[in-house]
C-alpha cells in the first residue's frame, strides 16, 4: 500500500536549463548574423567548428568522468560557450586556434572543474584570454568590414583562409586590407593613435571611424543590444548584471571623457564598440560563474564596467572584456559573501 | 664597515622591540587553562561511558589535547571523530570500536524484573535513573546518554538499550526509507 | 505621514518579496456546493497529547457518542479530541499518521454504529464572560483548520494587546478551495465567528483578507458584513493581489501592513494575530451551537478524483474512505495522494490515515498534472530562487551548504527562517528538490541542537553528581573523625571494657558500611538474616574450591527436598534443567540430541505426574527437543547449550511463578547469571553455568516462599553463582576423574540421575567429569540456599546446617584427594 512519495512542492515550472541555454542561443542570433553580414561567413564557420569540438569534448570528458553523456550534452551549455567563443575569435583565424580555444574551456575550465555549475571562470572567455595570450598576432588580425564588403569572401575562400589553403600574402590582403593599409578594430585604432600621440579627434576621423562607431562594430553591438533585450523580455536573464556593466562603464567613460575629451573615448563609442554587448548581455550573465543575489549582481556588473573602462583606457590590450569578466568572476563569491540580503524579519542583512 | 654596523644595530633594536611587543601579547592577551581542551570537550558527547578508557569526557578531551588518539569515542561515532580531526588536524581515523549503526539508545529497566539493588543508580555517571534500595529503578530517559553504563551492573540484567524511536517530530525527511518499511509489512502479511 | 491604521483603512497593500504564480486549477473543485461524506465505518482519531498534556478519557469497548471527548487534560495547551460519530472504541493502538512521513501514533479507533447519536450539547447564549468563551472554544477542540493546527484558545488569549485581526481567506495554494467554498456558503457564520474573536480581543481593526481571485466569495462575505453588526468601520474586507504564497502568514502580514514579522517571533509580538476564516467558522459553531470539531470542509480534486468538490468530512475519517466514496481513478503504484495542496501538501505513504483538523485538501493528481519528479541537474546558479523566495533567503547557498551537509554553514545563511513554501523548488530550471534539502538539513540541525543540549545537560549532571559524590566522602570522614573523637573521649574513662565494647561497635559499623557499600540493598529490617547470609556466602566459596563428593550431594540435595512439597517441584525444575543441559552436552559431543532430549522429557515428567505446572513445562522441553533435534544437525556450540540453559530456568520459572512473584525475580537472576557466566567462562566452563543456574531457581523460589529475604538470597546466590563458574573452570581442567552419581532414593534424584546415566552412556569420559561436577556443586549450593532459608526462619538451625554442610565440603575436599 505504498502511493509515490515526494516532498513538496509537488508542482514545477516548466522552464528548464536547456531551454534557458537554448533561448540564449537563440537572442543570440541577431547579433550572429551582423557579425557574419560585416567580417564575412567566416563567423559561422568557427561557431559550427568551435560547435562540434566543444560537444565531441563535452562527451569524451564525461566517458572519462564516468557521468552520463547524453543529459548533460542536451543541457546545451557548451554549445552556448563554443559559440561565445568562436565570435570573439577573428572570422578569417586559422582552424586550430577555436580548436585550441575550445578544448581549452569545455576540457580545462569547465569539466576539469566539475561539468556545469562548477566551474569559477567562464569558459569562453577564460579560453579567450588564453588564446590572446598565446597567439596574440591570430587573435587580433580581425579582418576589416570595409575590406569585406568590397571583397566579400565566398564560402571557398572562407575555407581556404581558415584551413590554411590560402596564400600569406592573400591572407594579409583581407586582414590588412588590399590597399596595404594596416586596419586595426577601432579601439585597437584608437589606443595605438593615443600611444602614437595623437588626440582622440584625430584618431576618430580615420577611415574606420567613417560612421562615428566604428564601421560595422556598431551595428554588431546593436543586434547584440536586441538580442539581449528579447532575453530579458523572456526572462532569460535578469538585467542587474547588463545594467551594471553598461551603468558603470558609461558613467566612467562619460567622467573620463569629460575631463579630457582628447585622450578618452566618448561614453558611446565606448558602448557600441568592441563587445560591450555581447558581454554585457551574453557573457558576463553567465550565471555559473556571476554573483547570485541581486545586490551582487548589480555590483558584480559595475565592476566588470569599471575594469573593462579602466583596461582599455590604460591597459595594454585594446579590449578588456575578458579580463575584465575573469577577474570579476574571482571575485564573485567574495561579493556573494559579503552582500547577502536581508532576510525577512531580521533587521539587518547578514 | 659602517654599513654592518648600522645593520646589527637596526636588527638588534627590532629584535627587542619585536620581543617586547611579542612579550606583552603574550601576557596581555593570555589565555587561562587550555582552550584547545575546552573545545575539544565542547565536541564530545558528554554520554561520560568510559569507553575511550577515560573516566569521564573531560579527561579524554584532556587526553586528546595532548595528544591521544581520536577515535575512542564510539558514542560521538564518525561524526565526532571527523570534527575532531578537523580541530586537531590530524588525518580522520576509523573507531576503534566495531560498530553497528549509530543510533541513540537509552537505558530502560523492565520495572517487574528490578530487585530494586540500586547498582544501576550507583553506576550512572549522570543521575538518570530514579530508585530506592529495595524498590523499583526506572530511568529518566530524557536524561539517559546511553551508555551503556548501568547494563553490566545489573545483577537480573533487566536493563536493556533501546534505541531511541523516531516520531514525527523527530523524524528526519529521509522519504524514501519508507517505503523500504512498508515492503517489510507486505511481506509479513 | 499617515498611520497605520489609516493606511489600513484606505485599502493600502505593500508587496511581499519573491512568490510565484503557479497555475491556480481551483475551478476544478469549486463549483459545486460543499457536499456532505458518508459516514465512514470506523474513524481513525490520533490522540497526540496523550502522555503529555492530556489523559485518555476512554478505554476499549466503551461507547464513545458524537462530540465526547476522548481525552481530559488540564494545562493550557490540551486540545481535546472528539468522537466524530457515535459508536465503539474497538482499539487504542499505533496507527499510520496523516504525515509525510507515515510513523505511527497513538489512535483510537471507533467503530462507528451508523446512528451517529451525539451528546447532549446546550446552545450558549451571549452572557458568557470572556474567559468562559475561551474555556468553549478549548473544550471543542478548535485548532487552525488552514493547515498548522496549533489550538486557537492558546491564540486567543494572546499576553500582548492585539491591535489588528487578520483574518486569512485567501488560500493560495492552487487547487484548495475549501474556504473559497465556505465564504461563499456561510458568510454569515464566519462573521458571527469574527465577531465572537472581537469581542475577546477587542482589536482596533479587522482586516478580512482574500485573493482577487475568488470575486463571490469576496462579494459573498462583503454582503454578509454589511448585514452582520461588525460593520461599524473597523471590520474591512480587502482583496489581495493574487499570488502564491501570499496566504502565509508572515507574507499576509507584509502585504496588509508592510511590517515584518521578526525571526523567530509570533505576529502577537506587532500586536497582531491571524485566524483562518474556518476557525473563525469553527469558533462560531462551538460558542453558538455547542457543537465540537468534529468535521471539516475538505476539497477533494485532482484529475484522478471521480467527483471533485468540497465535502464536509468528519475528523479521523481515514481517506481510503473518502477515496472509495468520492471516487478514485489512480492506482498505487504511478500516483500520488497529497495531503494539502500541491505546493506545500505532503505526500501520504498510507491511505488508512485519517483526516486531520488541518487537512484542508485531498489532492489526487493524475500523472500528467503532477509529474515524476525528474532526477536533479547541476545548479547553474541562476538565482531564480532568490528572485521567489519570500523569506528574502539565498536559496542556492543554502542548498550547496545542506548538500554538503555543512549544517553549520547553513544556518548561518538563516535557514531557519525558510516557510519551505517551496517557491524556490518551483522555479529551479534544474529541477533541484530544494525544499527537501532544507527540510533535510533543518532536522538535522535540530538533531544536532538536541544532542547538543543533552550534552551539555549531561555534563552538568555529570558535574553535579561528582561533587555530591565527594561531598558524601568529606561528610562520612567528618562523621568517622567524630565518632574517634568519642572513642578517644570514652578511653579516656579507662574502662577497658568499654573500650573493647567501643572497639567491636565500631568494627561492626565498619562492616556493616562495607556491606552497604557494593549493595545497599542488604540494609533489611532483618539484620541476622543478613550476617547469616554472608556466612552462607562465605562457605559457599569454600565449598565451590572444595569439590564436594557425591555423597555430600545425596545428603544435601534431601535436605531441600523434604522441606516441603514445593521444594519438591523446585527440585523437579533442578531435575528438569539438568536434564535438558546434559541432553544439549550429548548433543555436542555425539550429535545425537534427539534421543536423549526424549529422556530428559521423560525424566521430567516422571517426578511431576500429576502437576499441571510440570505439564507445561514438559510441552516446553518438547517444544525445545525438537529445536534442539534440528540443531543436531551441526555441532552446537556451548552457546547454545548456554542460551538453551538460560530458556531452561525459564521454564522451571514458569512452572512455579503461578502463584509467587519472587519466583520471578528467581527466574530474572537465573537468566542474568547464564548471560553473564556465558561471558565468563569459556568453553570447557560452559557446564559450570549449567549447574549455577539450575540452583539458583530453586533456591530462590524456596527461600522465597513468602519471605522477603528472597532478594536477599537472589544476591547470594548470584555471587556464588559467579565464584562456582570459575572454580568449576579450574577444577575441570586440574582433574579428570569420573565420579560416579550416586542413586537417591528420592524421586526427584532419580530423575536427575537416571537423565546422567543417560546421558554418561553417551558422553566420553571427560564430560563424565564434568557431569559429576555439576551434580556435586550443585549440591553444596542448594544446601547453602536451604541454609539461607532456614536462617530467615530460625537463624540458629541454619548455623548449624551452615557448619554441617562445611564439614561436608571438608570431607569432600578429603575425598577428592584421595582419589587424586
Amino acid at each position: 500500500m505504498a502511493f509515490k512519495l515526494a516532498s513538496s512542492p509537488h508542482l514545477k515550472v516548466k522552464l528548464q536549463t536547456q531551454t534557458v541555454m537554448r533561448r540564449v542561443i537563440m537572442c543570440a542570433i541577431p547579433g550572429i548574423a551582423a557579425q557574419s553580414y560585416f567580417f564575412g561567413i567566416g563567423v559561422l564557420v568557427q561557431i559550427l567548428l568551435a560547435v562540434i569540438v566543444a560537444l565531441a569534448a563535452e562527451a569524451a570528458v564525461l566517458a572519462l568522468r564516468k557521468r552520463a553523456i547524453m543529459p548533460t550534452i542536451s543541457d546545451n551549455s557548451a554549445v552556448l560557450t563554443a559559440i561565445l567563443l568562436a565570435v570573439a575569435i577573428p572570422p578569417i583565424a586559422p582552424w586550430w586556434l577555436v580548436v585550441i580555444g575550445t578544448l581549452f574551456a569545455i576540457v580545462l575550465v569547465k569539466q576539469l572543474y566539475g561539468g556545469l555549475g562548477q566551474n569559477i571562470f567562464n569558459p569562453a572567455m577564460a579560453a579567450y584570454v588564453m588564446l590572446l595570450i598565446s597567439f596574440p598576432v591570430q587573435m587580433t588580425s580581425w579582418s576589416i568590414p570595409t575590406v569585406i564588403a568590397q571583397n566579400p569572401m565566398d564560402i571557398s575562400l572562407t575555407l581556404q583562409a581558415i584551413f590554411g589553403s590560402m596564400s600569406a600574402e592573400q591572407l594579409n590582403q583581407y586582414k590588412l586590407g588590399f590597399d596595404g593599409l594596416a586596419m586595426a578594430t577601432p579601439l585597437d585604432t584608437v589606443k595605438t593613435d593615443l600611444a602614437l600621440g595623437l588626440t582622440m579627434t584625430e584618431s576618430l576621423s580615420k577611415p574606420i571611424f567613417s560612421d562615428g562607431f566604428g564601421i560595422g562594430w556598431f551595428w554588431v553591438n546593436m543586434a547584440y543590444l536586441v538580442g539581449g533585450l528579447v532575453m530579458l523580455k523572456l526572462k532569460v536573464i535578469r538585467w542587474h548584471i547588463s545594467a551594471g556593466i553598461i551603468g558603470s562603464l558609461f558613467i566612467c567613460s562619460s567622467f573620463g571623457y569629460l575631463l579630457s575629451p582628447d585622450t578618452h573615448v566618448g561614453p558611446l563609442v565606448q558602448l557600441f564598440s568592441g563587445a560591450t554587448m555581447i558581454a554585457a548581455f551574453f557573457i558576463a550573465t553567465d550565471p555559473v560563474t556571476a554573483a547570485t543575489s541581486i545586490r551582487g549582481r548589480l555590483i558584480f556588473g559595475a565592476l566588470i564596467g569599471v575594469l573593462v573602462y579602466v583596461i582599455r583606457t590604460f591597459g595594454g590590450y585594446p579590449d578588456a572584456f575578458a579580463f575584465a569578466v575573469l577577474l570579476a568572476n574571482l571575485c564573485a563569491p567574495f561579493i556573494d559573501y559579503y552582500v547577502k540580503p536581508r532576510t525577512y524579519g531580521h533587521r539587518t542583512g547578514n | 664597515m659602517s654599513g654592518i654596523v648600522i645593520a646589527i644595530v637596526v636588527l638588534t633594536i627590532l629584535a627587542l622591540v619585536f620581543g617586547v611587543l611579542l612579550g606583552f601579547a603574550a601576557e596581555k592577551f593570555k589565555v587561562e587553562g587550555n582552550p584547545l581542551t575546552d573545545q575539544v570537550e565542547a565536541l564530545l558527547p558528554q554520554t561520560q561511558c568510559g569507553q575511550c578508557g577515560y573516566p569521564g569526557c573531560r579527561p579524554y578531551a584532556e587526553a586528546i589535547a595532548n595528544g591521544d588518539k581520536i577515535n575512542k569515542c564510539p558514542p560521538g561515532g564518525t561524526a565526532t571523530m571527523e570534527k575532531l580531526a578537523d580541530l586537531m588536524g590530524v588525518d580522520p581515523e576509523p573507531l576503534n570500536a566495531t560498530e553497528e549503526v549509530q543510533v541513540k539508545k537509552v537505558a530502560y529497566i523492565r520495572e517487574e524484573e528490578c530487585i530494586g539493588c540500586t547498582k544501576c543508580i550507583q553506576a550512572c555517571p549522570v543521575d538518570a535513573i530514579l530508585g530506592s534500595g529495595k524498590l523499583m529503578h526506572t530511568v529518566i530517559t530524557d536524561y539517559c546518554t546511553g551508555c551503556d553504563l548501568c547494563v553490566a551492573p545489573c545483577p537480573v540484567d533487566c536493563i536493556d538499550m533501546l534505541p531511541v524511536e523516531q516520531t514525527t517530530k523527530t523524524w528526519d525527511w529521509q522519504l524514501n526509507a519508507i517505503p523500504v518499511k512498508q515492503l517489510q509489512e507486505d511481506t509479513l502479511c | 505621514m499617515l498611520t497605520l491604521l489609516e493606511q489600513i483603512d484606505k485599502g493600502t497593500l505593500w508587496r511581499a518579496h519573491g512568490g510565484v504564480h503557479p497555475p491556480e486549477l481551483k475551478s476544478l473543485s469549486n463549483q459545486t456546493t460543499i457536499g456532505q461524506l458518508p459516514l465512514a465505518k470506523h474513524f481513525v482519531l490520533p490522540l497526540t497529547q496523550v502522555g503529555d498534556s492530556a489523559l485518555l478519557a476512554v478505554e476499549v469497548n466503551q461507547r464513545v457518542l458524537k462530540g465526547q471527548s476522548l481525552t481530559s487534560g488540564t494545562s493550557f495547551a490540551y486540545c481535546p479530541v472528539h468522537a466524530p460519530t457515535s459508536g465503539t472504541i474497538t482499539a487504542i493502538k499505533p496507527m499510520p499518521s496523516n504525515h509525510a512521513s507515515g510513523i505511527e501514533v497513538l489512535s483510537c479507533i471507533i467503530e462507528a454504529d451508523g446512528l451517529d447519536e451525539a451528546i447532549k450539547t446546550d446552545a450558549h447564549h451571549a452572557e458568557l464572560s470572556n474567559q468562559e468563551i475561551l474555556k468553549i472554544i478549548q473544550q471543542a477542540g478548535i485548532a487552525g483548520l488552514g493547515g498548522a493546527a496549533f489550538p486557537t484558545h492558546i491564540k486567543l488569549s494572546p499576553a500582548s494587546e492585539i491591535e489588528l485581526v487578520i483574518i486569512n481567506g485567501i488560500e493560495c495554494e492552487p487547487y484548495i478551495t475549501s474556504d473559497d467554498r465556505l465564504m461563499r456558503e456561510h458568510s454569515d457564520e464566519i462573521l458571527a465567528g469574527v465577531a465572537i474573536i472581537q469581542r475577546l480581543i477587542s482589536p482596533k481593526r479587522i482586516i478580512i483578507a482574500i485573493e482577487d481571485n475568488k470575486p463571490e466569495a469576496i462579494d459573498a462575505m462583503q454582503h454578509a458584513l454589511n448585514s452582520s453588526t461588525l460593520a461599524n468601520g473597523t471590520t474591512r474586507i480587502t482583496a489581495v493581489p493574487t499570488k502564491y504564497p501570499s496566504g502565509g502568514e508572515k507574507q499576509l502580514i507584509q502585504i496588509l501592513t508592510g511590517q515584518e514579522v521578526p525571526s523567530g517571533a509570533i505576529p502577537a509580538q506587532l500586536g497582531m494575530l491571524v485566524q483562518n476564516v474556518a476557525t473563525a467558522y469553527a469558533i462560531n459553531d462551538a460558542v453558538a451551537n455547542g457543537q465540537a470539531l468534529t468535521q471539516r470542509v475538505v476539497t477533494v480534486t485532482g484529475l484522478n478524483s471521480q467527483t471533485p468538490g468540497n465535502y464536509w468530512v468528519q475528523i479521523g475519517t481515514p481517506v481510503k474512505h473518502i477515496l472509495d466514496t468520492l471516487g478514485f481513478n489512480g492506482n498505487v503504484a504511478n500516483d500520488k495522494i497529497i495531503i494539502g495542496g500541491p505546493m506545500m501538501g505532503h505526500s501520504l505513504p498510507d491511505i488508512s490515515a485519517p483526516v486531520l483538523k488541518g487537512t484542508n485538501c485531498l489532492l489526487l493528481p493524475d500523472s500528467s498534472e503532477i509529474a515524476d519528479s525528474v532526477a536533479e541537474k547541476p545548479c547553474i546558479r541562476c538565482g531564480e530562487c532568490a528572485v521567489a523566495c519570500p523569506a528574502l533567503l539565498l536559496p542556492q547557498q543554502l542548498f550547496w551548504h545542506s548538500k554538503a551537509e555543512e549544517y553549520d554553514k547553513a544556518a548561518s545563511f538563516n535557514l531557519h527562517d525558510c516557510i519551505e513554501c517551496g517557491c524556490c523548488s518551483y522555479v529551479c530550471p534544474s529541477d533541484i528538490p530544494l525544499v527537501e534539502y532544507y527540510r533535510i538539513a533543518k532536522s538535522a540541525i535540530r538533531t544536532q541542537n538536541e544532542e547538543k543540549k543533552q550534552a551539555d545537560f549531561a555534563k552538568l549532571r555529570f558535574e553535579a553528581r561528582l561533587k555530591r559524590l565527594e561531598d558524601e566522602k568529606l561528610a562520612r570522614e567528618a562523621k568517622a573523625k567524630e565518632a574517634a573523637e568519642r572513642r578517644k573521649g570514652s578511653m579516656s574513662s579507662g574502662d577497658k571494657n568499654a573500650v573493647a565494647e567501643a572497639m567491636a561497635r565500631i568494627k561492626a559499623k565498619k562492616a556493616a558500611e562495607a556491606g552497604t557499600e557494593p549493595a545497599p540493598s542488604n540494609d533489611i529490617a532483618d539484620k541476622k538474616a543478613q550476617i547469616a547470609a554472608a556466612l552462607a556466602r562465605a562457605k559457599a566459596k569454600k565449598a565451590g574450591a572444595a569439590a564436594p563428593t557425591s555423597e555430600a550431594a545425596a545428603n544435601k540435595e534431601s535436605a531441600p527436598a523434604d522441606a516441603n512439597d514445593k521444594k519438591a517441584q523446585v527440585a523437579a525444575a533442578i531435575a528438569r534443567a539438568k536434564a535438558k543441559k546434559d541432553a544439549a552436552k550429548a548433543a555436542n559431543t555425539a550429535n545425537t540430541s534427539g534421543q536423549s532430549e526424549t529422556d530428559a522429557v521423560s525424566a521430567n515428567t516422571a517426578p511431576a505426574a500429576d502437576d499441571k505446572k510440570a505439564k507445561v513445562a514438559a510441552a516446553i522441553a518438547r517444544a525445545k527437543a525438537k529445536k534442539d533435534a534440528a540443531k543436531a544437525g551441526n555441532p552446537a556450540t556451548p552457546d547454545d547449550a548456554i542460551a538453551q540453559s538460560e530458556a531452561d530456568s525459564a521454564t522451571a520459572d514458569k512452572a512455579q511463578s503461578a502463584d509467587d512473584k519472587k519466583a520471578k525475580v528467581a527466574a530474572a537472576v537465573a537468566r542474568a547469571k547464564a548471560k553473564k557466566q556465558a561471558a565468563l567462562t569459556g568453553n570447557t566452563a560452559a557446564p559450570a553455568d549449567v549447574i549455577a543456574e539450575a540452583d539458583a531457581v530453586p533456591a530462590e523460589t524456596v527461600s522465597a516462599a513468602d519471605d522477603k529475604k528472597a532478594k536477599v538470597a537472589a544476591a547470594v546466590a548470584r555471587a556464588k553463582a559467579k565464584k562456582l563458574a570459575e572454580k568449576a573452570k579450574q577444577s575441570i581442567q586440574d582433574t579428570d576423574m569420573a565420579i560416579e552419581p550416586e542413586t537417591v532414593s528420592e524421586p526427584i534424584e532419580t530423575a536427575i540421575s537416571e537423565t546422567r546415566q543417560e546421558t554418561v552412556s553417551n558422553i566420553v569420559n571427560t564430560k563424565d567429569s564434568t557431569d559429576a561436577e555439576n551434580s556435586a556443586d550443585a549440591s553444596v549450593s542448594l544446601v547453602e540456599e536451604s541454609a539461607s532459608i532456614l536462617t530467615a526462619e530460625q537463624q540458629k538451625k541454619a548455623r548449624i546446617a551452615a557448619t554441617i554442610a562445611k564439614a561436608k565440603a571438608k570431607k569432600a575436599q578429603a575425598k577428592l584427594q584421595e582419589k587424586e
